[in-house]
């Protein structure tokens, strides 16, 4: 079974970014959801996921802090709050370094926090290294 | 004269409690002469009659002593209702400032997320095109893509550095006991890592101790040192000296160095943000650290300001004089 990496991204140009780098290390499928909302529809097959088979969870959520509707720190607050989602490898994938952003993704479960580098060539080279230690390296919650 | 307690001392007692302190007190007494009314009058008398005096003017004395308290009890009133009223609007400048800063807090949050986005498109999309279409664009192509992506860097670090700036008005301040001495060493240790092949004697005064906020200290120190690593770059030998001086009691900390100076006639735009001195081909840079140097060494009450020549090297001064308030 393929493994799947769920991106939780608003922002289109990043979307198409990340997607592009994750490409290029030729990691897994991809699942993108544009608002913290359909997030959380996808991870609790809910609204327009209803019915999805929820055996197939991502081995890793890549999750920007800042997106519409419910917002990065609530969607996590929420995964961690649930039985079924709670283990769940969650890395926060942002533009901020705000100190206290850090510290409450950690508050609130976090298993990595990325700063998403400006410079495209590290920003590969760190999606890279995201990629191949949550999909190959490290071994999923049962 | 009265038995017991005297009319002086009477009076005295009753200018030292706040209930009695404003009452008004004629001293009556046979005493005639200027120095016995100078000192009655010295003592807190509101007036003095000198006995034998008429029934009449005993009560125009009164009467007018009575009106100058009328008036005195007028003012004090007015000045406690303008002390409430500048309260008042203390409480409301407060709040207006905590508003203020809580949007640029806000403010800053902003820049750092929603600023950044834009650029890595910028960033990332050139490389795709040099990379994924390199073989459909000519030479010069190649170097204006060259140029947006060495762009989109500089403007990174210039809202990075725009953050730490406003970083440092926010934090709070920790006031303990820094060696300014140990600090410098370690930073100069770190300066000498990034470029080993170059040839800087530091020499750093021992045991310069003082009291301030430890990590804002290292800011300076970093911001100081680096610059002068930076501007001896293209000496043969450079020399970077840390040290400290005393005039009139003031203890001032300097950090010289013996690399490219400037010229004194551009010295009030040192410490502006985003000013720089030289181009950034000559020296690279964004023009924020010595502002952030100044901001920081203002909050500790204490002046900066540099001596300098073109080709000469420069020094930089700066005093804390939360150093004193402590003692």
């Amino acid at each position: 079974m393929t493994k799947i990496i769920l991106l939780v991204e608003d922002n289109p140009d990043d979307e198409e970014l990340t997607l592009l780098a994750l490409k290029k290390s030729n990691i897994a499928k991809v699942f993108v959801a544009r608002d913290g909302a359909e997030a959380l529809d996808f991870l609790f097959g809910t609204g327009t996921y209803a019915g999805r088979d929820l055996s197939v969870m991502p081995a890793v959520t890549l999750l920007d802090l800042k997106l519409p509707k419910v917002d990065g720190l609530e969607v996590l607050k929420r995964l961690r709050a649930h039985e079924h989602t709670r283990r769940l490898p969650v890395v926060i994938l942002t533009s901020s370094r705000e100190q206290q952003d850090i510290v409450e993704s950690y508050n609130f479960g976090a298993n990595s926090y990325i700063r998403k580098p400006v410079d495209f060539a590290q920003f590969m080279e760190a999606t890279k290294q995201l990629g191949l230690y949550w999909l190959v390296l490290n071994e999923p919650p049962p | 004269m009265m038995p017991k307690l005297d009319g002086f001392g009477l009076l005295n007692e009753l200018r030292n409690d706040p209930k009695t302190r404003t009452i008004s007190v004629i001293l009556l007494s046979a005493r005639a002469g200027e120095e016995s009314r100078v000192e009655g009058l010295d003592a807190g008398a509101d007036d003095y009659l000198v006995k034998p005096f008429s029934a009449q003017e005993l009560v125009a004395r009164v009467g007018s002593n009575l009106r100058l308290s009328k008036l005195r009890k007028a003012h004090q009133e007015e000045i406690e209702r303008l002390n409430l009223d500048l309260e008042r609007r203390v409480k409301e400048r407060t709040a207006e400032l905590e508003a203020a800063s809580k949007e640029l807090e806000s403010f800053c949050y902003s820049v750092s997320h929603d600023l950044r986005a834009p650029l890595r498109a910028i960033d990332g999309f050139s490389m795709i095109l040099q990379e994924s279409y390199g073989d459909k664009l000519d030479a010069q192509a190649h170097n204006y893509l060259e140029r947006v992506r060495a762009a989109t860097q500089r403007m990174s670090h210039l809202i990075d550095d725009l953050l730490k700036l406003s970083r440092t008005a926010r934090s709070e301040m920790r006031i303990t006991t820094v060696n300014l001495s140990e600090l410098a060493c370690t930073i100069a240790k770190d300066l000498e890592g990034t470029a080993p092949e170059r040839k800087v004697t530091f020499s750093i005064a021992p045991q310069m101790v003082v009291h301030a906020d430890a990590s804002l200290m290292r800011v300076v120190l970093e911001n100081l040192l680096g610059n002068a690593w930076k501007f001896s770059g293209k000496r043969a030998e450079a020399r970077i000296e840390v040290g400290s001086t005393t005039n009139a009691g003031e203890t001032a900390y300097f950090v010289r160095d013996n690399g490219a100076g400037f010229d004194m006639k551009y010295a009030d735009k040192l410490f502006g943000a985003f000013q720089r001195l030289h181009s950034v081909t000559a020296f690279d840079g964004t023009g924020v650290g010595l502002a952030n140097v100044q901001r920081i060494i203002h909050r500790h009450g204490g002046r900066v300001w540099a001596e300098a020549a073109v080709d000469q090297g420069a020094t930089f001064y700066f005093t804390l004089s939360v150093q004193r308030k402590l003692v």
